[in-house]
């Protein structure tokens, strides 16, 4: 099925669409615009080239190249991102939404409640709570017999993503809850009546049909852990050393510690590239899923 | 006193005050109601000593000019947040003639990089004309010069020493008093605080990177200008040190202190607030030595009470920190202060520079080295009693190291050197089987990545 509103455009559609187009282009395009051609220039902080920056042509990208803490940087982010986006929805978003499933009333509202407030707090509260937790001094440290015992400076990254997927397995557990609420009764039913145990039936009916929520599931966790700033900034700072220091991070260091606003924007520049192109693919993934419905 | 490093809530904060600030000021009046406005900029929480103190130097100024100006209102425009924020506000608010205040209070190595952007008016002159200027030791009225002019006059300035608990020496069976004369004394000290008081941490020095630069700053640059090769910039080579005697000296200190367990818990040195961890510890007996900040002293005193320790005097002594062979005068200090600066297009030069010379009067110059934990800039107010009386002994120990103070280089990046430091001693704290030569490596490495290996240098 075509659209033909998309074929033919006219021109109320195109009038009632303006303000958002201007709003748009003036407030997103235009600044990310904006940062691209920053990234390219020496403009700083302070110094000389505050006021007097000027386009460097490929220098940035130069250094881009041969600056080792960029490509561990994008290695961390890619670890990080994986292990919360991958980990987090398909293990504990799936685990929780089908436990949730069939648990009794009281139990689900309770499990799926304290779930939805842990992503609702603020990044800051969350990364509060989760220092606490896993700092020397923390439950975790108590809970191992030592007050000194330092579980987040001992596996950093490790923390990190426990504590993003703790904070966003909420919203992938709704996401999912929904997915498995529509996956149609009669085909689990069949495939019981053939004699498929209940471990069968979820693998290999239940997951293929979810593929599509599950999948834009992952893309959407992906891109809120790939701008998760907050999170590691406070806990770890990026550190101990440069343990996790995801780009994000490593960007703000550049720009607002280092004060090279250019060099910042670059790095700046590939998240949003990383993040174009894992929202396409979401934009991609929804829009077939919309089509196989219809 | 200078506290926390910045959250990403804190440059949340500042990013919408920014944009407040930069939408209001656009509009501020440089006359309003038929009075002048002369508009200051200052950190509310990072400066003094609390932000009560704050409001009273800054509100006592403002007051005083106003009575003596009935036709100047003093717009006070306090700046939230840690070290980072207050430079990245500033940035901000110079990019706009509209938003620069006309005088601003900043961190010594700020004025520098402010300077160079051509947003502050040289002083030179003014200055010339004061009386307490010629008074103020040549390393401070050169401190914030740039391109031989004064841009930045200090309200006081910071220094380091070694704070060790008497009680704790005494039942180690240490000698009281304690005068260490080498980095050596040092070690044994804490080995034997190590060995008769477990559960005591017997030697805090700052490693990592949660304080920011200040974690190198009561880490590495409390050894460093006391070592064989004090360089961190060359000057004639216009090159970064990432690898000399005296580095490799502090380094190995560090090795000692954390391979054989005598630092402090990761967790603490960490953390964003570890420069001030002695403070709330050290009444606790937590710690034996603490390399520490001159400030310490003062926030026990009753005015500031953060926590108000009457015993202070006695039981935490203090010394300088000695050089690492004992060499004569055997001071090993940075310096790092706290600066005014004008704004290159402030409207009303002549009255702000009559602000300025009133925020460096006798009384303000005491009450901010007590109330922020400094020492004055002029040389006779360092003797003066209402000083020396505030915090004894810390503030007179202050001012007899602080002439022998080296300052941190002022160019941008210092910050890059800093962070190559804070990754080597994250390393060495952390892993203590890490080596001297791999401490020096990581930060030779970080270095030349982050500028060019063009621009390091190894000192023989």
């Amino acid at each position: 099925m075509k659209g033909d509103v998309a074929e033919r455009p006219d021109g109320v559609a195109f009038l009632l669409l303006l303000p958002t187009a201007i709003l748009l282009l003036g407030l997103f395009v235009g600044p990310v615009l904006y940062a691209f051609y920053l990234g390219l220039t020496n403009i700083a902080l302070m110094g000389p080239t505050a006021r007097h920056f000027h386009f460097t042509g490929m220098a940035n990208l130069h250094r881009l190249a041969r600056d080792s803490l960029f490509w561990e940087s994008l290695k961390l982010t890619a670890i990080f991102v994986a292990a919360s986006a991958i980990v987090g929805v398909t293990v504990v978003g799936m685990a929780l939404a089908v436990l949730i499933q069939h648990a009794v009333a009281w139990l689900r509202a309770a499990v799926g409640a304290i779930v939805v407030v842990a992503w609702m707090l603020p990044p800051l509260t969350a990364a509060l709570i989760w220092y606490a937790f896993s700092t020397s001094g923390g439950t975790l440290s108590l809970l191992g017999g030592s007050s000194r015992l330092d579980v987040l400076d001992s596996f950093p990254m490790t923390v990190v993503c426990l504590a993003n997927i703790w904070a966003t397995a909420g919203f992938s557990m709704l996401v999912l809850s929904a997915g498995l609420r529509s996956v149609p009764t009669e085909v689990l039913e069949a495939g019981r009546m053939e004699g498929a145990s209940r471990w069968r039936v979820f693998c290999f009916l239940t997951l293929p049909i979810m593929k599509p929520t599950i999948v834009t599931n992952i893309l959407l966790v992906t891109l809120l852990s790939l701008g998760n700033f907050s999170l590691i900034y406070i806990m770890t700072g990026g550190g101990p050393g440069n343990a996790t220091d995801i780009l994000p991070i490593y960007s703000y260091q550049q720009a607002l510690v280092f004060g090279k606003l250019g060099y910042g924007a670059l790095l700046g520049d590939v998240v949003v590239i990383i993040a174009t192109i894992f929202a396409y693919l979401y934009v991609r993934m929804s829009r077939t899923t919309r089509m196989a419905a219809a | 006193m200078p506290r926390h490093r910045l959250t990403s809530f804190h440059f949340a904060v500042l990013a919408a005050a920014a944009g407040a600030s930069a939408l209001g000021g656009a509009s501020r009046p440089a006359q309003a109601a038929g009075k002048t406005v002369i508009t200051c900029a200052y950190s509310e929480t990072y400066v003094f000593d609390n932000e009560d103190l704050t409001k009273k130097w800054w509100g006592g100024v403002k007051a005083d000019f106003e009575r003596m100006h009935p036709d100047v209102t003093v717009q006070l425009e306090p700046i939230q947040g840690g070290y980072d924020d207050i430079l990245n506000k500033l940035s901000l608010l110079y990019r706009s003639p509209a938003t620069a205040p006309d005088i601003a209070q900043m961190a010594t190595p700020m004025v520098d990089r402010i300077a160079s952007a051509g947003y502050l008016l040289p002083l030179d002159k003014f200055l010339a004309t004061t009386a307490w200027w010629k008074r103020f030791p040549p390393a401070i009225q050169q401190e914030a010069m740039w391109q031989g002019k004064t841009y930045g006059v200090t309200t006081g300035e910071n220094d380091f020493m070694l704070y060790y608990d008497v009680t704790l020496f005494k039942k180690a069976g240490l000698p009281v008093p304690w005068k260490p004369m080498s980095w050596n004394d040092i070690l044994a000290a804490g080995r034997v605080v190590k060995a008769k008081l477990p559960g005591v941490v017997p030697i805090w020095i700052l490693a990592g990177s949660g304080a920011g630069d200040f974690s190198v700053l009561m880490g590495v640059n409390m050894l460093l200008p006391g070592s064989s090769t004090p360089t961190i910039f060359d000057d004639k080579t216009q090159k970064w040190v990432v690898d000399s005697p005296g580095l490799r000296e502090v380094f190995g200190f560090f090795h000692s202190v954390f391979s054989e367990g005598m630092g402090g818990k990761l967790s603490d040195l960490f953390s964003e607030s570890s420069n001030n961890d002695p403070i709330f510890m050290m009444p606790k007996h937590q710690i034996a030595i603490a390399f520490g900040g001159n400030w310490y002293g003062g926030n026990w005193s009753k005015l500031v009470s953060t926590p108000y320790w009457p015993e202070a005097s006695k039981i935490a002594a203090v010394v300088a920190v000695p050089t690492v062979n004992g060499k004569a005068p055997n001071i090993s200090t940075m310096v790092s202060g706290w600066d005014l600066a004008v704004s290159a297009t402030t409207k009303t030069p002549a009255l702000t520079l009559q602000l300025l010379d009133l925020m460096e009067s006798k009384e303000n110059q005491i009450n901010a080295a007590n109330w922020a934990g400094w020492v004055p800039g002029d040389s006779d107010y360092v003797k003066d009693p209402e000083f020396i009386n505030f915090a004894p002994p810390y503030n007179e120990l202050s001012a007899v190291i602080l002439p022998f103070g080296i300052t941190e280089p002022a160019t941008g990046d210092y910050l890059v050197w800093s962070r190559g430091v804070q990754e080597a001693t994250a390393a060495l704290a952390q892993h203590p089987n890490t080596s001297v030569d791999q401490a020096i490596k990581i930060l030779s490495d970080y270095v030349s990545n982050q500028l060019d290996p063009s621009q390091t240098e190894v000192l023989k």
